[in-house]
């Protein structure tokens, strides 16, 4: 009898080892890219910023520039520039984002302030993406800074490196930071056959902003330096609210704006999630659209057995909740640029669920 | 101690079988080529061949194709190469391509991909060539949804390839248009093959073995388009007796164990000399979306839900529930099983009302309110068949399969 006891213990121990141990995977070779790749190597090259580099202080044709409300990143901050050629502007649209001039780039640098805690404002530079119009089209590409942060340097391929800083709270986090592919850009910058900005919108620029002379609205700015054509006075857009701050717009118009610019890039009726039929776009009236009472397409074990988007008043039982808290790469939302989950962001959607009749 | 020994030998042989499916690749020493590849991926011209050696080769991460126009990605055969996703860390799919016109995939194995192994989206022209896609841990709730899956493509072929134990289909083709899936073996799926919301179809010559379903031909609302103009030919399609281990929330789960050839609310469609084998609930089931309704309505009141929120079909004002214009024909039904499984509501449905052998043929008798129905069923007339009556609350079953004897043109 003690016999078979023991058979059945070497057995599950049997088990267990496979389980866990570890996989044999070897490192890649290092290897140089036979990149015959038509961009710049080094981001020292554009010229974008002057004395010590990583300080980020822009030549006089960057426009600093902020949004309303952005996409989460990993708690990654971002610094963004827009340049536009000598004589170029910006074409307002009431609900898209703008039309920009051949020539023009977007600049965006993300950095984790190594201490929210402290005032020193030491910062690490992680990516430096640039969208460049050329040829009637946007170019994707993203620069990685080096360990000295002296400057950064074309990555086509992603990357991963790890991330530590101190948070507001005093706590130390740490994230496995995903630098995109040049194809993993498009994976949320293609719409309608085309590379397109997501940002850069009427609605998501209307906001004041306190590099601006007199800290004055961005909007204005632009319109009295000559750099937006077809603004039309009265404007005509819908500013979106700053889903962190309450007193920027009541909770539906909070959790709709925090679910377009975090999902609607993909999960709009031209994006590359339209296969779903959830529609995250603010205008989007239908409720079933934007998930209420919809039930899943393709999200295989994404549904986390739950049946719907979104059941009114039951956070928990909404399929939005548990992709937005999972960290699983087949389960989570967004799919991209994430590692971990937004706390914030599903605190506010748990509300607006909750709240929903 | 009062247990003996023939208690304990059934868990020990238990114990066994749960750890025994991981060894395939036990030992292995996995090669990386992530970013090489991926650069490769991503400086491809026009007319390139991306070739895979021989080998194992492990990734952390999506490999993307993107905007590419006559691209090939070979290896050097299914088992030779050997693509695991098993340690992924990002990205929902092993393979994503979108966007592109002409890509092949072509002879190698992709295996354990946290989501899909192999998506292609919003392209023109894709060829999946002896491609085996499959989890190696056996069929599992937690595996990925699609092996193969097409979405939102034109002209799509899938020849020669193997899928298995998709936690949805093996091979899934969605929202696409002018199809073939041909001479594919496809086991221990939910779905061996899925055509959804799908024109111009052709499923001929393929294996389908051990599925929860063999292979469904269906039509859902709000998407992008509906599907129609299908043919499902010459397929075995044998002993799809699998448990239904989908996640909750997907539609595959109404999928009843022992489900042959099934066709949810589809038009056009043709299913003619296959071979219908042991597959122990129904050989071939035509059902409409009001029966899924109803079904998922008595569940959600059983579950003292009073939300009721899934009438939302109605909503797509252009979405016909039912199914018309079906031709089935020339078919081979054989059922060693004389008492469906257990495992879903049909099983027992039919225990109470066909004691002995379940039907070859079945629909659910929900018939579209203003235009013809047109089923017809020739050359078969040995065929178990049933109307089931649903709408009647199974009152006035029909078994009478000449009151179906017509012909239909082929497609």
């Amino acid at each position: 009898m003690v016999g078979v006891v023991w058979t059945l213990l070497l057995f599950q121990m049997a088990c267990n080892e496979k389980e866990s141990a570890k996989p044999i995977i070897l490192k890649e070779e290092e290897f140089e890219v036979e990149y015959d790749y038509p961009a710049l190597r080094k981001l020292s090259e554009y010229a974008f910023f002057t004395g010590t580099m990583h300080q980020l202080n822009p030549v006089s044709n960057l426009i600093p520039y902020e949004l309303n409300s952005p996409l989460f990143s990993d708690y990654a901050e971002k610094s963004r520039f827009i340049v536009l050629p000598e004589g170029g502007k910006m074409i307002y649209h009431p609900t898209e984002v703008f039309d920009f001039p051949e020539g023009a780039i977007l600049i965006k640098n993300f950095y984790y302030p190594l201490n929210l805690t402290d005032t020193t404002g030491a910062k690490r530079m992680i990516e430096t993406r640039l969208l460049i119009r050329k040829s009637g089209t946007w170019e994707a590409l993203t620069y990685v800074w080096n360990d000295d942060q002296t400057d950064a340097f074309l990555e086509i391929a992603g990357k991963n490196i790890d991330v530590r800083w101190v948070d507001a709270n005093g706590k130390s986090q740490k994230v496995n930071y995903s630098v995109p592919s040049l194809n993993q850009c498009k994976s949320c910058h293609w719409r309608n056959e085309e590379m397109t900005l997501i940002g850069p919108s009427a609605r998501q620029l209307d906001k004041s902003n306190e590099l601006y002379p007199g800290g004055q609205n961005q909007l204005i700015y632009y319109r009295n330096e000559g750099l937006l054509a077809g603004i039309p006075n009265p404007t005509t857009h819908i500013p979106l609210p700053d889903y962190s701050n309450p007193a920027s717009g009541n909770l539906i118009s909070r959790a709709r704006a925090y679910l377009e610019i975090n999902c609607a890039h993909c999960h709009r009726p031209e994006g590359p999630a339209k296969n779903s039929a959830l529609n995250l776009l603010v205008s989007e009236t239908n409720p079933v659209a934007y998930g209420v009472g919809k039930t899943p397409v393709a999200a295989g074990k994404g549904s986390g057995g739950r049946k719907y988007d979104i059941v009114p008043g039951k956070p928990d039982e909404s399929i939005f909740i548990y992709r937005m808290e999972s960290n699983e790469p087949d389960i989570m939302m967004p799919e991209l640029g994430r590692k971990i989950a937004h706390q914030e962001g599903i605190e506010l959607i748990k509300e607006w669920i909750r709240n929903m009749k | 101690m009062k247990y003996n020994i023939p208690v304990f030998l059934p868990i020990v042989l238990l114990v066994m079988a749960a750890c025994g499916s991981d060894e395939e690749r036990e030992g292995v020493v996995w090669n990386n080529i992530e970013k090489q590849l991926q650069s490769k991926f991503i400086t491809a011209k026009e007319g390139d061949t991306i070739r895979l050696e021989e080998g194992f080769f492990a990734f952390s991460r999506s490999l993307i194709l993107d905007s590419k126009k006559n691209i090939t990605i070979a290896g050097a055969g299914i088992d030779k190469t050997i693509l695991s996703f098993k340690w992924q860390e990002e990205g929902a799919e092993g393979i994503r391509a979108a966007n592109c016109k002409n890509i092949t995939f072509q002879d190698f194995t992709i295996e354990d991909a946290k989501g899909d192994n192999i998506k292609v989206t919003d392209t023109d022209g894709i060829t999946f060539s002896r491609v085996k896609a499959y989890w190696t841990g056996g069929a599992k709730e937690t595996n990925g949804a699609y092996g193969l899956y097409p979405v939102l493509c034109t002209d799509v072929l899938v020849e020669s390839c193997i899928a298995a134990r998709a936690s949805d289909a093996g091979i899934y083709v969605g929202q696409s248009d002018n199809v073939i899936i041909r001479n594919c073996l496809v086991y221990e799926n939910v779905a061996g093959i899925e055509s959804e919301n799908s024109n111009n179809v052709e499923i001929y010559e393929n294996t389908a073995k051990n599925n929860t379903g063999g292979i469904l031909v269906f039509d859902l609302p709000g998407l992008t388009q509906y599907g129609s103009d299908i043919q499902v030919y010459k397929n075995t399609v044998t002993s799809n007796n699998h448990v239904n281990f989908a996640p909750k929330g997907n539609i595959v789960g109404i999928v009843p164990p022992g489900t042959g050839i099934m066709l949810l609310a589809t038009r056009k469609v043709e299913i003619f000399e296959n071979t219908i084998t042991n597959n122990r609930t129904v050989g071939t089931a035509l059902v409409s979306y009001e029966l899924v309704n109803a079904m998922e309505k008595e569940e959600e009141e059983a579950a003292g839900s009073a939300a009721n929120i899934n009438n939302n079909y109605k909503l797509d004002s252009l979405y016909n529930p039912y199914y018309s214009d079906i031709y089935i024909h020339d078919n081979v039904y054989k059922n060693k099983h004389w008492f469906p499984t257990m495992k879903s509501d049909f099983g027992k449905l039919f225990l109470l009302k066909f004691p002995f052998r379940t039907p070859d043929i079945l629909l659910d008798g929900f018939r579209p309110p203003h235009e013809e129905w047109n089923i017809c069923i020739s050359n078969q007339e040995k065929t178990r068949f049933a109307n089931l009556d649903a709408p009647g609350s199974f009152e006035n079953i029909d078994k009478s399969i000449k009151n179906y004897s017509c012909n239909i043109p082929t497609l």
